[in-house]
């Protein structure tokens, strides 16, 4: 761990205030009920394939345990959330699993770094496959990317799946993108989990 | 109100029906690993004791339910139309099928699924499809779902299966007061268990699980990776105390009567102030600011302070811990197999802000502490199970050292490292035990 460690003073402080989170719970209200996708938030073909391209790559750092490589995809303000529940609750009223802001997430990636995280050791090993990838536009700078995922796992001799559905906010860097909002709701959340203190 | 002195757990000896299982300062690998021992624990210790099955504030309303299990018995907590609470075993008392499937609702009655009988959520069997097939003698009480007792202590609910039990405040003996300090920290305001939880699965036996909550040897070992990255970022922050020669803290633990302990670190925890301590958690310097603008820096510490992590490990036999500001409930699967549910909790009536930093400081143990616990877990069971050889578990830490002493409370203490939770507890479990074994 190298790089992504000892961001002391993040450049982006304490901006989980409660408006913050009154936008999030808006998101996951868009989301929840979106019907097919209206025309004019379609995307251009070629945003819709760096968007995919984008995801991919993604999956591709998580599968092979590049963490820091990972880290760097996520903006100042991002957040990585796993929701407990698969009602689309409110943050503010309701636990979950993981809701992290950059700061929170750095440290994720520095304690599976430091070689005594024994979740972690031996590493679960990963496949990650994101399918039924919808791309919407959310203004100039930004799209939603909405996608099912299906991991595959083994763990110490134990294979299990997890499977769910991802929710992106992504802004435009160039001509590609970096992480906003990525929502990891697994499909059982609300059910006994085994160890999930991989990356998904 | 002070606790009364207990008897010291004594060396146990070899008497019984269990007493094979235990030697002075031991206790034997079944214990963890026998799938009949598991069923006997099922059956007599959680079908002979007060087991925790849920908070008040999950069913506020006439006719709120949720399901739960007692020793794996399928139950069914419930609000009655008249607002007092009845646990119910949801067996159907025609072929056995579950009365409820749902995990959580608001019904005055269950229809059994299968062939439509009826009952009250007080247990009342009302209706039987084409019951002239009965014959005219049959006795109707013989269809009520059979109704278990049941008691809380301030919002804390507990059924027994068996009616034979002391009542609760009695059980609870000296996890009352501790209870009640938990209870009490932001003065008026009432905990609410109305915040979601967070489900663990592990592979492994739910006493590795409870002997886990009253361990205070492991924190500096099998947390190193948090308290690394704490440290490294924060200073002195959490538990780093844990650094030094930790026996010589004030941390200690603690013997509360019949089986139940605690880990008490708030001497060094809440020393000066809790929130102070605290490590950073997602939105902490904007939710700071906004109470510090409405209410004053004074009082926005104040409330911050009583809702940091407690500082406390209160473990009430056989399957409630209460962890920091969690209550986490123990359901035994298998031998081998236990799902750990940790409640989150907020205040009633507390500003947003409070409540927000409440569920985020909530998520923080778990996902960077928990998830290395339970792999401990797991690989304890993977040792207990599969080298016969070895037939027994150590738990002498203090047993010998003459370090405990009766506090100024009136409980017995040990330093924080000790086994005493583990002693203690295994007394209990062995005296609900046998006292079956003997019925
Ligand atoms: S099993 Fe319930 S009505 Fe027959
Ligand atoms: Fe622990």
């Amino acid at each position: 761990m190298s790089d992504a460690r000892r961001t002391l003073v993040p450049p982006t402080r304490g901006y989980f205030d409660l408006d913050h989170y009154g936008t999030l719970a808006a998101l996951v209200q868009e989301w929840r009920s979106l019907g097919e996708i209206p025309p004019e938030r379609l995307p251009t073909a070629e945003d819709h394939a760096s968007v995919c391209r984008f995801l991919h790559y993604e999956a591709r750092l998580l599968d092979a345990a590049r963490l820091p490589e990972w880290l760097a995809l996520f903006t100042d303000d991002c957040v990585y959330w796993l929701p407990t529940d698969v009602d689309g609750a409110d943050p503010r009223k309701v636990v979950s699993w993981e809701m992290n802001d950059r700061r929170r997430l750095e440290e994720r990636v520095e304690r599976l770094g430091t070689g005594r995280a024994y979740s972690q050791a031996p590493p679960t090993r990963t496949t990650h496959l994101y399918a039924n990838i919808e791309v919407l536009t959310a203004g100039v700078t930004e799209v939603h990317a909405l996608c099912t995922f299906l991991i595959q796992t083994h763990l110490a001799g134990r294979v299990s799946q997890r499977s769910g559905s991802n929710g992106f906010v992504l802004r435009r860097a160039g001509r590609s993108w970096q992480i906003v909002v990525k929502r990891v709701s697994l499909f059982d959340a609300d059910l006994p989990q085994d160890n999930n203190s991989f990356t998904l | 109100m002070p606790g009364t002195p207990m008897p010291r757990p004594t060396a146990p000896v070899s008497a019984g029906r269990y007493g094979h299982l235990f030697r002075p300062g031991y206790v034997h690998r079944d214990l963890y690993a026998s799938p009949e021992l598991f069923a006997a624990e099922m059956r007599h210790l959680f079908g002979n004791t007060w087991v925790y099955v849920g908070h008040e504030s999950e069913i506020p309303q006439p006719n709120d339910f949720v399901m739960r299990t007692v020793g794996r018995r399928p139950v069914i907590l419930c609000r009655k139309e008249d607002g007092g609470l009845s646990v119910l075993l949801n067996r159907c008392t025609h072929r056995g099928a579950l009365v409820c499937r749902t995990p959580r609702g608001n019904a005055r009655h269950f229809t059994c699924g299968y062939h439509a009988w009826t009952f009250l959520n007080d247990g009342r069997c009302t209706g039987v499809p084409l019951k002239h097939a009965y014959g005219s003698e049959y006795d109707r009480a013989d269809q009520n779902l059979r109704s278990i007792a049941v008691d809380a202590y301030r919002g804390f609910i507990f059924a027994s299966v068996s009616p034979h039990v002391p009542p609760l405040v009695e059980h609870l003996a000296g996890a009352r007061d501790f209870l009640d300090q938990w209870l009490d920290r932001d003065g008026a305001r009432p905990v609410l268990v109305q915040n979601g939880d967070m489900q663990f699965q592990t592979h492994a036996n739910w006493k590795t699980v409870y002997d886990n909550a009253g361990d205070g040897y492991h924190p500096p070992f099998s947390h190193t990776s948090m308290l690394r990255v704490f440290a490294d970022r924060y200073g002195d922050v959490d538990m780093q105390y844990y650094a030094k020669n930790f026996d010589e803290s004030p941390l200690l633990s603690k013997d509360l009567g019949r089986g139940h302990t605690t880990l008490d670190q708030r001497p060094a925890m809440h020393a000066e102030s809790a929130w102070r301590r605290q490590h950073v958690s997602p939105g902490r310097e904007a939710l700071e600011a906004a109470l510090v603008d409405r209410y004053g820096a004074e009082e926005a510490l104040r409330m911050l302070d009583a809702s940091t992590g407690s500082g406390l490990n209160l473990n009430i036999f056989p399957n409630l811990l209460i962890i920091g500001n969690q209550i986490q409930m123990l359901e035994p699967v298998a031998v081998n197999r236990t799902v750990v549910r940790w409640f989150s909790t907020t205040l009633d009536g507390a500003p947003p802000e409070i409540n927000a930093t409440r569920l985020r400081l909530q998520e923080d143990f778990p996902s960077f502490g928990e998830v290395d616990d339970t792999a401990q877990f797991e690989s304890c069971q993977h040792g207990l199970e599969d080298v016969p050889e070895l037939e027994w578990v150590d738990i002498r830490r203090h047993m010998d050292t003459g370090a405990g002493r009766t506090d100024t409370d009136g409980y017995w203490r040990e330093p924080i490292s000790s086994d005493l939770h583990l002693r203690c507890y295994y007394g209990a479990w062995r005296r609900i035990m046998e006292e079956a074994a003997a019925r």
